[in-house]
This record gives structure tokens, C-alpha cells and sequence, in this order.
């Protein structure tokens, strides 16, 4: 089996170049025979990609240590479970997971599209074909997982320590679904822009893999964050490190994108944008790939170093090259079809929403990339670290948050005065009443008092939309307040599944807001010695050691310490928090200790203990409280299920009408039936 | 049958070059690969241990301690740890024992807090012994201002674009006869412009 995967790594790469140039000359030629080979090609490229990422999973579960890279990655006493993740865990792997992603993804979109969109499908399957083929050939040429050792060493490395943790089964495999979804929506865009044919047909097409793109980036990144904080033990969630900015890029033009498009569906505008934005996204998702496994840019990943930076380089700049040269030339055929009618319309505000999202987008991107632009022009070196990113992000999210109660509040086309005081007083209120109390019970932070005021003012302005659809349902139907509510989001899944995913984004930035009143304590504790500290809250905790304790597990020799924990008095059990030394099958040490953390999570703050050293009986401990870390994760799922909601198919006969029914007089509806 | 030899001839060709392959691979006297290179470190980044430099300033006359613990561990927060994780000294040294920069910068920081320095001074003896590169965000002065401003700039220039073009468009829209509505991708039109936004206008009351 593995010798099958190493050769069908090789045959898909034939079969990938087939498949693009057939399906390009098939496209240009009008000849239906080479689109339908071209369109097997990728069929068979993607078979030949899952036999050889088959035969790395065979290697890897059979601990086949003659191949450098199951050797690099696993040892024979790892669990299962992470011998099964090692396939993404490393440069070469990773990159062949990549290349099996598309492949399935590429089959897919091009078999559904095969018929519905006859005209860009040969286009689009040569794009995804060319994009396979500069994959499958780094992973041929200079990151193959199937390259041999000389000799078959006892045993494997191992994996990294922290990546042992079931984030690593989920988190990666997410964030590339996330990636690597873009490159759909880039191939049909490159497919509209070369048949000029830019009409609904591809919009469509490209809003479904957006969406999905969206979901899986937001999944994907949330668990990054849950990684980071229980295992990296630094007490948060967040660093601007440039792989985590690199997901952060394509998930905002991503989101700019969901959002313009919407314009472009009412109204046929901001075609030129959309394009742009769809493309954009894919690009940002090759750049940061780029700067993070090219070196060239400083990060605690390890695809920091590889050889892999000029082959992404090279295909960037002509993957721009090509996008620029279709865009320019195609202008006339992306002209707008309708005009704004107001400054003040939901079309605008989506606008000032897009040039805020992008904004970001390109502050995070310049943060990324100005430790190099210093040195290049001023030859000294610099660090560009959360401080940094969060003078100049912090304002900009909160322009964000206020607008993502603002844009779908107000009406399109053109918003009357009326309109706007009756929308917008009782959030307003809301959120101003919410403010003036978190003053008044002593909140002073300037940055959080905004947040929360804002969050209040969205918040607000979401369950007005929810109150008043359910209203009508309840007073048109009669529904009980459960089925008027399901039925609301179920008969307008994109408005209400919308709203949902900005609750999420409501709940995300009230859970930001909380790290500033983050405390941190740095304490050494003998066995039975006590400890006593105060929360941001006000709450006392008391900390008596237990001591250090020794033990030896599976693959690993484990330091803990043991923390009984009390809260006002009331007890709140053990805590214990780990070093962890791991071994090989002989007993050796493999890297260096790493930290597993006692985390004692609430709804409104996180204990979170780490044990950073010990000295002789003293354990050298940081206690940290964390306010509102837990709602960072159901932020990020109540994002992912309004995303799921605004993607799930609707059946068409549902899709036209709102989520409630207004009655109109005979003669308004004589006018909605006119031609 | 064409797609039958096709596919031979592509097995035959990709075997070809997977032992052409190898064939140059052993003809260059690669060396062959041993298991990928690290430095061992439990953490995904290669440790430099090595990075820690005396930072050191002659106490002042009759010197207290100048900062609380709380002030100290707020100076070493604006300080880098050099030992390649990207955390400042205080994160760093309280989250991996491994790490022996951090310890010892912090060592110097004690120090320099026991020798009097104030907060700017100890952070500046850092700054001269590392370089710019010890601070977790770029001074703001000279060439730094770039990264600080420019994302702001490009949000005013980008909404002054945004403003031109909303502009251009509502002229358009002036000269030019209202387009009609649609729902929906692909969805025919209900009516004119003028009747959409009477029925729009309508739905809207019901609200």
C-alpha cells in the first residue's frame, strides 16, 4: 500500500497537468470531448491522491520508520490517535493533506457544476487542476512524505508534545478545509472573468464555497484559540503570531465578501469588489501560507524553516499575475447594473462594513509584514507583538462591532428618517443604559467600557429583529413562541442565521473585553503552605500545595503539583498542574518538558494554574484569572451554527418570502404580481 | 481505449520518473536524510538558549527598590524574551521552565528595579543591549510612526474611495432610470423600482 501511495503521488501529478490543459484547450476549442476528459482527469487525480495519502496513513499506523517523515513525526508508543494526526502535523504532510482537501473538493464542485454550469465549469476545472498540480508537485519535489531514510532507525521521534492534544485531531484539519475552500470560489471568479460571463450563475456557486470556506475558518480558528490557551500554558488565547494573522487574513475578506454579495444579489452592484474580494481571499490564503513556511518571517510554528517559500512565492505572484491581467481586462463587463440612491441604505453601510473588515485585514497584514519592511529599510531589527496589534486593532474592532448593529438595521435603497429613529432608539437606549451602569459599578477601562456599551447596543438591535419576527409569526399564525422562533429561522435562513452568527461576533468581543481585567500571580509554594488571593471580581481564593508528585504514564514522565482550592470558603476540589517529560520506547527523553494546565473554567472567569518550574520542594506556580475566556469558545460556536443555518440548503419554494407575512391590501398585491 | 493506454502510459511514465528520480538523487551523492532537524525543544520553535546578555546599570546612590511586583511585572511585559517564542519575559518565564533567557532577563530586571531605575530606564538598558528588538512593539518614533499610522491612513484613504464612489453611483443612479429589485440570484423582477419601494414601504409598516 505504501509503495501504491508513493506511485500515485506521481501519476496525480500527471493527471492533474492533464486535467488543466485539457480542460482549458476543451474550453477555448468549444470541444466537449477534451471537457469531459479534462473533467475525468480530476476525477482520477483526486483517486490517486486519496490512494497516496492512504498509503501515508498505512506508513504512519504501521510504523513504518524507514520513511523519514513517520520517523520525523511518531514513535511506536504514540497514542493512536496521534499517530493518525501526524499526517497533518508536519511541512510534508500537511502539504499533501492540502492536496488531498482540494482534490475532493475540486471532484465535487466540478461534478455539481458540470451540468448547471456548463460554460465555467472546463475554465474552473483547469484553475483547480493548475492549483492541484503546483501541490502535488512541492509535495513531489520538495516536501515528499515518502522520502526514505538509509537506514530503518529502532524507533520514531515522536511528536511535539504540544501537539499532543485533541485539538490536534480537529483544529488543523478545519483551518485547512477553511484554506483550501477558497480556492473554489478563485477558480469559478478566474471561469466568470475569462467567459465574461459574470452573472448570477457563478455568484451563486461562489457565495456556497464562500460560506463554506467561512464556516470551517471560523471553526478552525476558534479551536486554534482553545489550543493555545490549555496547552501552550501562557494564559491566552491570542498572540499575532504570523500563522495565526495568515488565518485571520482570508476569514476577514472572507467575511467582506459574504457581505457584498448580498448587494450584488439586490441590487447588482459592487460587481468589480466582489470579484476583487473573491479573489483577494483566495491569494491571502496562499501569502500567508507563503510567509509562514517560507522563513522569512519569525513565528513559534515550526514550518517556520522549509524549502517550500519560493515555490509559494512563485505561484503567488502569478496566481496575482493572472488575476490582474482577467480583472483589468474585464472591467467594462463589471460594471455595476443599478445605481446608490442614498448615502444612508443598507448598501452603503455594507460598504463602510467591507472597508472596515478589509481595513483590518490590511492592519494585521502590515503588522505581519513591517518587522521586514524595518529592516529593509532602516537595517534594524524590530518585534511587532500584541501591543502593537491591538492600538491599532482594538479601535477598528469596535468600529466593526458598532457596525454590525448599524448595517442591518437600516433599510435598502434608502433609509427615511423615520425609518432610522424607529430602528435604531431602543438599542441605542440599550446600549447606552449598559454602559452607564458598568460606569456606575466602577468600570473604568476605557477599551471594555466601549466594547460593552457597544455589545449592548448590537445586542439589542439583533433581538429587536428576532422580537419583531416572531411577533408577526405569533400574530399572523398564532404560533406558540418555540415554533414561531424555529420557523422564523428556518423560512429565512440567511437573515436570521446572520443575526445569529453576529450574536456570536456580540459574544466573541464581550468576551475580548474581559482580558482586561486579567490578573496574573506569581507565587513559589512548599507542600502544605497556603496562598491567598483576590479575583477581579472581588472573590477571595485560598491555595494550599499538596506537593509536588512524580508518576510515569505511557510515553511520558509526569512533575505535578496539587492546588485544593477554595472560593469565599466554599471548596472548589483539586486542581493539579502538570510538566510533562515525554520518552521513546526506550525509556530515553525525547524534547524538552512541556506544560499541561490546571484550568478551572466559570461562566464568568477562568482559574488557570501553571506550573512553570520546580525548586527542590518548591513549586514555582502562576495563578491566573481569566474573566469570560469560556464565552471566547461559545462565541465561536454560536458563529459556526448561524453560519450552518445561513448555509444549509433551503428548498425553493421557500426561499422567496421573508420570515413572516405582511398582508397587503388587494392592490398592493395586484402591483407585487405586475411583470 | 484511448484513455486505457493513457493511463499505462502515465503508471509507466510516473514510475519512470519516481526512479529518475531517485537515480539523480543518488547520482548527486545526496546525503541521505536523517530524521528532520530539530533542536529538541518541546515547543514548535527552535530555542535559542544561548540569547541571554547581561543587561547592567550601576545602582544609584542610596537606591531603593523603584517599581511594586505589579509595576515590575507590567516593565517586563513591554520586554521581549530572546529566546525565539515571541512572548515577553514575564509570560515566558512563568509558562516554560525549559527557557533559561527569560529567567536570567529577568534576573536583570530584578536588578536594575533593586538599583533604583525607573520603568523607562530599565527598559532602555534593554534596548541597548538588545536592540530595538527587545521591545514586544516598536518605539513609536522615526520610521516606527509608518507602522502605526499607515493602517489608519489606509482606512481614511479607503473611505474616502468608498465616499467617491457611493457618490458616482448615486449620480448614476439620478441620471439613469431605477433599476428593478430582485430577491434573489437569478430571481425575475416583481415590478419597477417606484412600485418595489411603495410595496417595500408597505411591508415595512407592517414591521
Amino acid at each position: 500500500m505504501i509503495l501504491v501511495g508513493e506511485l500515485s503521488l506521481w501519476v496525480a501529478l500527471l493527471m492533474a497537468a492533464w486535467a488543466g490543459v485539457t480542460s482549458y484547450a476543451g474550453g477555448a476549442l468549444g470541444r466537449e470531448d477534451l471537457v469531459t476528459s479534462g473533467r475525468r482527469g480530476l476525477y482520477a487525480t483526486t483517486a490517486m491522491i486519496v490512494l497516496a495519502s492512504l498509503g501515508l496513513w498505512t506508513a504512519l499506523l504501521t510504523h513504518d520508520f524507514s520513511l523519514k517523515y513517520v520517523a520525523s513525526n511518531t514513535s511506536a508508543n504514540m497514542p493512536k490517535v496521534y499517530v493518525f494526526a501526524a499526517f497533518w502535523g508536519g511541512q510534508a504532510g500537511s502539504l499533501l493533506f492540502w492536496a488531498l482537501i482540494l482534490s475532493l473538493y475540486s471532484a465535487l464542485a466540478i461534478w455539481s457544476a458540470r451540468t448547471k454550469a456548463r460554460d465555467l465549469a472546463p475554465w474552473a476545472c483547469g484553475t483547480l487542476a493548475m492549483i492541484l498540480v503546483f501541490f502535488i508537485a512541492v509535495v513531489c519535489f520538495k516536501a515528499n512524505p515518502y522520502d526514505r531514510l538509509s537506514f530503518v532507525p529502532a524507533d520514531g521521534r515522536g511528536m511535539n508534545p504540544q501537539l499532543q492534544n485533541p485539538g490536534m485531531a480537529i483544529h488543523p484539519p478545519n483551518l485547512y478545509l477553511g484554506y483550501v475552500a477558497t480556492s473554489i470560489p478563485f477558480a469559478f471568479a478566474i471561469a466568470a472573468l475569462v467567459t465574461r460571463r459574470l452573472d448570477a450563475e457563478w455568484l451563486g456557486i461562489v457565495r456556497r464555497w464562500s460560506l463554506l470556506s467561512w464556516f470551517f475558518l471560523t471553526i478552525g480558528i476558534t479551536l486554534g484559540m482553545w489550543w493555545a490557551y490549555v496547552e501552550l500554558g501562557w494564559s491566552g488565547y491570542w498572540a499575532w503570531d504570523p500563522v495565526e494573522n495568515a488565518s485571520l487574513l482570508p476569514w476577514l475578506t472572507g467575511t467582506a465578501f459574504l457581505h457584498s454579495i448580498m448587494i450584488q444579489e439586490k441590487r447588482g452592484m459592487l460587481r468589480k469588489w466582489n470579484v476583487t474580494l473573491v479573489v483577494t481571499t483566495f491569494l491571502l490564503a496562499i501569502f500567508g501560507t507563503f510567509i509562514t513556511r517560507s522563513g522569512i518571517i519569525e513565528s513559534v510554528h515550526s514550518f517556520a524553516q522549509s524549502p517550500v517559500g519560493t515555490w509559494f512565492a512563485t505561484f503567488f505572484l502569478l496566481a496575482t499575475a493572472t488575476t490582474i491581467y482577467f480583472v483589468s481586462t474585464r472591467l467594462k463587463d463589471l460594471e455595476a447594473k443599478a445605481g446608490l440612491e442614498s448615502m444612508v441604505s443598507r448598501e452603503a453601510a455594507f460598504l463602510y462594513n467591507n472597508l472596515v473588515l478589509v481595513g483590518i485585514a490590511f492592519s494585521v497584514l502590515w503588522g505581519t509584514l513591517f518587522p521586514m519592511l524595518s529592516e529593509w529599510v532602516r537595517g534594524t531589527k524590530i518585534t511587532v507583538g500584541p501591543p502593537f496589534f491591538n492600538t491599532v486593532n482594538v479601535p477598528l474592532g469596535l468600529l466593526l462591532l458598532a457596525l454590525t448593529g448599524v448595517g442591518p438595521l437600516i433599510a435598502w435603497r434608502k433609509a427615511s428618517t423615520s425609518n432610522l429613529k424607529r430602528q435604531f432608539a431602543f438599542p441605542f437606549a440599550a446600549g447606552l443604559t449598559l454602559g452607564v451602569v458598568l460606569f456606575a459599578l466602577g468600570m473604568r477601562d476605557t477599551y471594555a467600557l466601549v466594547a460593552y456599551t457597544l455589545a449592548g447596543f448590537v445586542a439589542a438591535t439583533i433581538g429587536q429583529e428576532f422580537q419583531k419576527g416572531i411577533s408577526a409569526r405569533r400574530n399572523i399564525h398564532g404560533e406558540a413562541l418555540p415554533v414561531a422562533t424555529v420557523r422564523l429561522i428556518a423560512r429565512n435562513r440567511r437573515r436570521y442565521g446572520g443575526y445569529i452568527v453576529h450574536a456570536g461576533i456580540v459574544v466573541l468581543f464581550s468576551a475580548f473585553a474581559g482580558l482586561a481585567f486579567k490578573r496574573d500571580h506569581d507565587v513559589q509554594m512548599r507542600a502544605g503552605e497556603a496562598k491567598e488571593l483576590v479575583d477581579p471580581l472581588g472573590h477571595h481564593w485560598r491555595f494550599v500545595s499538596q506537593g509536588v508528585s512524580t508518576s510515569e504514564t505511557l510515553n511520558r514522565f509526569v512533575t505535578a503539583v496539587g492546588l485544593e482550592v477554595w472560593r469565599d470558603g466554599v471548596p472548589q476540589g483539586l486542581i493539579t498542574s502538570e510538566k510533562r517529560q515525554y520518552l521513546d520506547s526506550n525509556k530515553n527523553p525525547l524534547f524538552e518538558p512541556s506544560t499541561e494546565v490546571g484550568i478551572r473554567s466559570s461562566a464568568k472567569m477562568d482559574l488557570y494554574i501553571v506550573l512553570a518550574g520546580v525548586r527542590g520542594e518548591t513549586a514555582e506556580l502562576r495563578i491566573s484569572f481569566n474573566p469570560l475566556v469560556i464565552w471566547v469558545w461559545i462565541g465561536g460556536i454560536i458563529m459556526a451554527m448561524g453560519g450552518l443555518i445561513v448555509m444549509w440548503p433551503q428548498a425553493e419554494r421557500r426561499r422567496a418570502p421573508s420570515g413572516y407575512v405582511a398582508t397587503l391590501e388587494p392592490a398592493k398585491r395586484e402591483l407585487a404580481a405586475t411583470p | 481505449m484511448r484513455r486505457r493506454e493513457f493511463l499505462v502510459r502515465a503508471v509507466a511514465g510516473s514510475g519512470t520518473l519516481l526512479l529518475g528520480a531517485r537515480a539523480l538523487s543518488a547520482q548527486e551523492g545526496t546525503p541521505a536524510p536523517g530524521p528532520e532537524q530539530s533542536s529538541g525543544s518541546s515547543n514548535l520553535f527552535d530555542m535559542n538558549q544561548g540569547a541571554a546578555k547581561r543587561v547592567v546599570r550601576p545602582p544609584k546612590a542610596g537606591a531603593r527598590a523603584s517599581l511594586t511586583d505589579d509595576e515590575r511585572d507590567a516593565v517586563e511585559h513591554k520586554i521581549r524574551c530572546q529566546c525565539g517564542c515571541t512572548l515577553d519575559v514575564y509570560v515566558c518565564r512563568t509558562t516554560d521552565f525549559s527557557c533559561q533567557v527569560s529567567p536570567a532577563m529577568h534576573r536583570d530586571v530584578v536588578a536594575l528595579v533593586e538599583g533604583g531605575h525607573s520603568a523607562q530606564e530599565i527598559i532602555d538598558a534593554f534596548v541597548d543591549t538588545y536592540g530595538e528588538v527587545a521591545l514586544m512593539a516598536p518605539k513609536r518614533e522615526g520610521f516606527n510612526w509608518a507602522g502605526y499610522l499607515v493602517p489608519f491612513g489606509a482606512l481614511a484613504a479607503g473611505g474616502a474611495a468608498v465616499v467617491t464612489v457611493l457618490r458616482r453611483m448615486q449620480q448614476r443612479a439620478d441620471k439613469v432610470a431605477a433599476p428593478v429589485l430582485v430577491t434573489g440570484v437569478g430571481a425575475k423582477p416583481l415590478g419597477t423600482a417606484d412600485e418595489l419601494a411603495r410595496l417595500d414601504a408597505a411591508i415595512r409598516r407592517d414591521d
